[in-house]
Formats: structure tokens, C-alpha cells, sequence
């Protein structure tokens, strides 16, 4: 089972002891630049609530994750009431409400990318890493997780980096190539998938501003596999 | 009926599709660039209607009524319809339209493309579609996850605002209308249109329950319309070539151009354009047929939520609405995954149950209890430890979410499973043990394990 993100994890809470902390008071400050990001949320929407998203989104760039006290200073920078922006943190699942490796690997496993071998990558990386998914990695660099569609079911089999890019079409030698990058510290860059029909009349990627992968070039993961 | 023609004719609905000009994503190079959509008429239709004076707000209504355009999100309604289900308006109430970019529906990745290939189409749509409901905001809905391309999307809004064609006074009129982007955090239910506006809203995304439907009272109470991405999309088309240009495209009722997703076990998967009413065969030989050479099985039309088809059904079928319904499916999102002859289809449903219930938001228990009982049972027949009852009991489910919930998720849960079972059945039969129940002779003398909970809570002995 992955991770439920509908049951929202506690802080440890002895009673009588103080709660754990991860962020510091002093560290839970908005640079002039981040507080000009939340006027300009804030002036899009008739309320207060409406920025909270973008507001947890900026949080989390910010924090890597969302602990309570990051919950609280978010609601309290819209001045709203900090259940209100829990419940919101607490119902999406790309909201870190614990702590997670520096790189999350989302292997999508659903429909089309499980008959096109995405179990075969999400065993592929548990083996490679040593975990199962929805564990992190003794030091903290890879949390593997099983996503559902993530949108880009033609060049399926498919994972996402950490809320960010798309890797597609992948084989067990490209999440090698991968694993190796990230090790480095380098996050794949953003790439097209070109369309079928742009092959035969345009000779490939419309756009020159993009890498781009065919999605009919990869071989299957693995022809048993279904 | 005996006596009305069938639908499922074998022979394409879509013309001469072979010649068929792309207008949503046309070959041009660098079209994403605002200069690049400009130099190929871009923003014409824009002028012609703001500026102009092509059509009032009541004649472009009426225009895209007379396209025979139906949302392509799913529910296939009439655009033009939608539109005129706005009240008249009043000066003290702001109203909104939505586009909807959540696209979260498991085989369904077109919208991804108009975001990546042709936004300034969708951005000239929505100020359009603004302008016939009158309205000044319009808030754009991107799944979280496609993170790069809401930048690339917010890139796009940018700069039609410099150029003058979104904000204060479109053009130099005093039509104003502003469009924000918004982008999800991960949940599938979003897409649901009273969903995503909670979520807009900054509330947990719970769909309400309706009506009242979202014209009188959608985003923060107000009138609101709700389109999917590429439903807007058209627009810019059907104003630039005429609503009978694009009724001419496709069947009757169901008319105009079509992104498909086409995945699964094919050799050139990806998204297509292509006229509504193509056949389901065409559109395998277009993507390079099956891979390895293998047969297809089954398919899956439009979308994790629609029916799955057997391959004897999905061969007289043609793409559109009318002819899906009677071939025993729907036209979804027109994400099609075409499933070979080595597809478990047991584990395939399963993993789709396990699809809902990770989704199912919560409020309604027979789709919060029901995925996940669904789940459950199709696990334990996977996993070979089901019995041939399961089957019974699964299809009781299916009775008991269907119809009986706030939004559709429910449905669109319990429809690939009681169509798998009905369709497959075979399949499932072969995993499931023997014995009709758990506890029942097996005729040799033995018995087999007793005492384990069924789904009423009854012990099975
Ligand atoms: C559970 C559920 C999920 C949905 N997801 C989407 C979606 O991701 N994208 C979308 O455009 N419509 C989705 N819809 C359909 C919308 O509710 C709505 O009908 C549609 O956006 C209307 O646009 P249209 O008339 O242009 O099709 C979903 C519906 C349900 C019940
Ligand atoms: S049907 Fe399911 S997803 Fe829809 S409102 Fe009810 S519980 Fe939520
Ligand atoms: S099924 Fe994996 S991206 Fe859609």
C-alpha cells in the first residue's frame, strides 16, 4: 500500500514534554522576495483561503517539507485558521507532511504504465536502492513512492523527480543513467515528447527550445510482464 | 429497438481522415511562441470578435451551439448549451469560468500537449469564452504534477498580457478579463468541477453536491462555467472557419477535431489528431498496431472510467458518443489503451480499484467503503485466493455505489469492474478456487478454510 495521505501523521507528542520541532522560530521568516510572491497570490482570489495552495506550495520549496510549525506559519502569514490550511495540507498527496529523501522518485504503476512494465521499474529501483517503496534511503537521498497516472501514459512506462520532471520511456538502463545523475546532483532537465504525426510531417520536436524522446523507441521493459 | 439502424456499421465515420488537416496542434515549428501563433493567424478570431464585432456575446453562444461542439472532458455536453445556462448578468455578482487542466484520468495525456505545444489556442479560447458569458476572471486549473508546464503555460498568459490580448481593455475595448493559473497539489478528484472549485477555493477538494449547479452558484458562490482545456480550444476555430466547417467535421452529433491519447500495447503511442467518428481499428493501424505482433484483447475507449471493450465489440466501433454508447462504453476523455493477448485483465481491474479508492475523497460511504471493498476482492481473486461468489458479490457492489454518491467517482469506479467481470469473465473465473463459498465441501470429503470475513461481515462457514 503507498503511504496514506489522508491520515495525517502526528508530531511525537509526550505529555508534558515539548513537541518535536524540526524547523527553528528563527528560520520561519519570509525573504522580501517570497512576501511579494504571496501579495501577488493573495490579490488573484476574492479570499484569503484561495492562496493557501500556492502558499503551502512556496512553504514546502522553501522547507523541503511541511511539519506542523510550517503549517502554522503558512496560516498564519494569510491569516487563517491553522486547521483550515492542515486540512488542505493533509488532503493532497504532493504535500510532504514528513520528511522525504532529497530526490522522490514517483514511479507511475497505473493503467497504462502497468501494462507497459511500471511494476518492472518500481522493483528495478527498490532492488537498485535497497528499499521498498514509500521507504527513504539510508542517507536520506532517494524516497521511492508509487504514484498513479501522472498524465503521460503514451510513453509509459514513467516516473517524476521530486514534484518536478518527467522521465520517460524508461528502461532499466535509463534509470541507471538516472540514479547516477541524481547521485551527482544533477536533476534531469525538461523534455518533449514528440508527437506521432510531428515525426512524419515535421521530422520531430516542434519545439527548438526542448530535448525531446520518441515515445516509440524504447523496447518493452519486459515482454512478460503484464 | 429492432428496427433502428445500427450505429456499429464497421466503416468510419470521420471522411476522408487519411487527408485530415490538423488545426489543434498544426505541423508548425515553435508555434508555443507568441509571434510564431500570431504569424499563423493567431489571435485573429480574437479581433474579429472583440474588436470587430463578428458576433455579440448571444451570437458567439449561439455560434459555438450551431458547432455541434460537446466537452471534451468526459461528459461530452453541449458546449454552446453550457454556455447559456449563465444567468443574465448583474453588475453586483463577479462570475468565472474555469478551464479545467486536471487531466487526471489514468490513459488521458492530450490537454498535457495543448499546455506544451499550442497554449496561446487555449488562451484565445478563454478570453473568448470569457467575452459570450461576460466574465472577467478566469481561473485555469493545471494538475500539480505537470509543475514545468504551468511554467510554460504561465509563460504563454504573459505574454498575451503584454501584447494585449488578456487584462484591462483586451485589444483597446473595454472588455476586460484577467486569467490566473492555478495549479493542484496531487488528487484526482480535483478534475470533479464542484472539486476543483473547493479547491480553488482554498478548501479540501470535496465535490458538492448539486444542483445548485455551478452557472448559479459555482466559485465562491457566484455564476461559474466550467470547460475542459481542450473544449476551449476549439473555439478559436470554429469563429476563425464557421461552426458548419466544423459540423462538417465527424458524425452528426458529435462533431470537430479530437485529440487522441492512444496507449498501451501499441508500437507508436502518443497523442493523435483526427476527426471524431474514427474507427477503433484505423486508429490501432495509425499508432503501428500492436506490439510484437501480438492480438489485441481489449480496449479501453476513453479513460481508467469507461468500459472496457472486447475486441470483437471495439471493431465495428467507431469514436463518437452515440455509436460508443451502443457499442457498450463511452467516449471519456478519448484516451484509448489497447491491451494485448497477454494482459491479465484480473489484475488489470484491480489495479484500476486501487486507482479509486486511493482517489475516492472520502465523504460518501458507498464510494469511500465501496473502493475499497473493491479493491480487496479483486485483490484476494489476483492473488488466487478469491472464490467464484466474489464475483457475485463484486457485481452487488457495483449496484450499490452506482448512482448513490456526490460526484461520479463512484460510478467511474464500479463501471471497469462490473464491465471487466461481465466482459471477461472467463479470466476471473479461471483465478477464482472452486468452491462457490468458503466452508464448502469440495466433494472430496474436505473443506475448505473457515471462518474468514466477507465483505457483510458475515463469517463464511
Ligand atoms: C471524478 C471526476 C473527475 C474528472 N476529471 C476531469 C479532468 O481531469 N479534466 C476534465 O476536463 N474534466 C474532468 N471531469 C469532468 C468535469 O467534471 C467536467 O464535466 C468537465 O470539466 C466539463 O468540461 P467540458 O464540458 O468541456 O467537458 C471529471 C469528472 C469526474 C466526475
Ligand atoms: S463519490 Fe467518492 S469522490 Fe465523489 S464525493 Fe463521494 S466520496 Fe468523494
Ligand atoms: S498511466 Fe502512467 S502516466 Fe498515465
Amino acid at each position: 500500500m503507498t503511504p496514506n495521505s489522508f491520515i495525517s501523521p502526528q508530531p511525537a507528542y509526550v505529555p508534558g514534554e515539548p513537541v518535536e520541532r524540526h524547523v527553528a522560530d528563527e528560520e520561519l521568516v519570509w525573504t522580501e522576495d517570497e512576501q511579494q510572491q504571496i501579495a501577488a497570490f493573495r490579490a488573484q482570489y476574492p479570499t484569503h483561503d484561495g492562496a493557501v495552495m500556492k502558499g503551502l506550495w512556496l512553504a514546502q520549496d522553501k522547507f523541503g517539507w511541511l511539519p506542523p510549525e510550517v503549517i502554522q506559519f503558512v496560516a498564519e502569514t494569510l491569516e487563517i485558521p491553522y486547521a483550515k490550511v492542515y486540512g488542505v495540507a493533509t488532503f493532497y498527496t504532493q504535500y510532504f507532511k514528513e520528511q522525504k529523501g532529497q530526490f522522490v522518485l514517483d514511479v507511475c504503476t497505473c493503467f497504462s504504465c502497468q501494462v507497459c512494465g511500471g511494476y518492472d521499474i518500481l522493483h528495478y529501483l527498490e532492488d537498485q536502492l535497497g528499499i521498498t517503496k514509500g521507504e527513504t534511503t539510508d542517507g536520506g537521498l532517494f524516497t521511492i513512492q508509487e504514484a498513479e497516472c501522472l498524465g503521460a501514459c503514451g510513453s509509459a512506462p514513467m516516473l517524476q523527480v521530486t514534484n518536478g520532471p518527467y522521465v520517460h520511456n524508461l528502461t532499466t538502463e535509463k534509470v541507471d543513467a538516472l540514479l547516477a545523475d541524481l547521485r551527482a546532483g544533477n536533476m534531469p532537465g525538461f523534455q518533449s515528447v514528440t508527437l506521432p504525426q510531428d515525426e512524419d510531417e515535421l521530422g520531430g520536436n516542434r519545439r527548438s527550445d526542448t530535448d525531446a524522446v520518441t515515445t516509440y523507441q524504447t523496447p518493452p521493459v519486459s515482454e512478460t510482464l503484464h | 429497438m429492432a428496427d433502428t439502424p445500427t450505429l456499429l456499421t464497421g466503416e468510419t465515420k470521420a471522411g476522408d481522415w487519411r487527408n485530415y488537416e490538423r488545426v489543434i496542434l498544426p505541423p508548425i515549428k515553435d508555434l508555443h511562441k507568441i509571434e510564431v501563433y500570431e504569424d499563423h493567424g493567431g489571435y485573429d478570431a480574437l479581433r474579429a470578435v472583440v474588436k470587430d464585432g463578428k458576433f455579440d456575446p448571444k451570437g458567439l453562444t449561439d455560434e459555438v451551439k450551431a458547432s455541434g461542439l460537446r466537452g471534451r472532458g468526459g461528459a461530452g455536453f453541449s458546449t454552446g448549451l453550457k454556455w447559456s445556462f449563465m444567468p443574465p448578468v448583474d453588475p453586483e455578482k463577479p462570475r468565472y469560468l474555469c478551464c479545467n487542466g486536471d487531466e487526471s484520468e489514468p490513459g488521458t495525456f492530450k490537454d498535457r500537449q495543448i499546455f506544451e505545444y499550442n497554449p496561446h489556442l487555449m488562451i484565445e479560447g478563454i478570453v473568448l469564452a470569457c467575452y459570450a458569458m461576460t466574465i472577467k476572471t478566469c481561473y485555469l486549473y493545471i494538475r500539480g504534477e505537470y509543475i514545468d508546464y504551468v511554467h510554460h503555460v504561465q509563460k504563454a498568459v504573459d505574454e498575451a498580457y503584454a501584447k494585449g490580448y488578456v487584462g484591462k481593455n483586451v485589444l483597446g475595448t473595454d472588455f476586460s478579463t484577467d486569467i490566473v493559473v492555478h495549479w493542484g497539489a496531487g488528487a484526482y478528484i480535483c478534475g470533479e468541477e464542484t472539486s476543483l472549485m473547493n479547491s480553488l477555493e482554498g478548501k479540501r477538494a470535496y465535490p458538492r453536491i448539486k444542483p445548485p449547479f455551478p452557472a448559479q452558484a459555482g466559485c465562491w458562490g457566484m455564476p461559474t462555467t466550467i470547460n475542459n482545456v481542450e473544449t476551449l480550444a476549439d473555439v478559436p476555430l470554429i469563429v476563425n472557419r464557421g461552426a458548419e466547417w466544423f459540423a462538417s467535421i465527424g458524425p452528426e452529433k458529435h462533431t470537430g477535431p479530437v485529440l487522441y491519447g492512444i496507449s498501451g500495447h501499441v508500437n507508436r503511442p502518443g497523442v493523435y489528431e483526427y476527426p471524431t467518428g474514427m474507427l477503433i481499428t484505423d486508429l490501432l493501424e495509425i499508432a503501428g498496431g500492436a506490439r510484437g505482433g501480438k492480438r489485441i484483447k481489449a480496449v479501453v475507449p476513453g479513460g481508467s472510467s469507461t468500459p472496457p471493450l472486447t475486441w470483437d465489440m471495439a471493431e465495428p466501433a467507431t469514436m463518437d458518443a452515440e455509436t460508443l454508447r451502443e457499442a457498450g462504453s463511452s467516449m471519456g476523455t478519448a484516451g484509448l489503451c489497447f491491451l494485448d493477448e497477454d494482459t491479465d485483465m484480473v489484475s488489470f481491474t484491480r489495479r484500476i480499484a486501487h486507482f479509486y479508492h486511493h482517489e475516492s475523497c472520502g465523504q460518501c460511504t458507498p464510494c469511500r467503503d465501496g473502493t475499497g471493498w473493491l479493491e480487496k476482492l479483486l485483490t484476494r481473486i489476483d492473488e488466487g485466493e478469491g472464490y467464484t461468489r466474489d464475483l457475485g458479490l463484486l457485481l452487488e457492489l457495483c449496484d450499490q455505489m452506482e448512482g448513490r454518491t456526490v460526484c461520479a467517482l463512484a460510478d467511474a469506479a464500479a463501471w471497469p469492474v462490473r464491465w471487466g467481470i461481465r466482459r471477461f469473465r472467463d479470466e476471473f473465473e479461471a483465478k477464482c478456487k472452486a468452491a462457490a463459498f468458503a466452508g464448502a465441501s469440495l466433494g472430496d470429503g474436505s473443506a475448505l478454510e473457515t471462518g474468514e470475513l466477507t465483505p457483510t461481515g458475515t463469517p463464511t462457514t
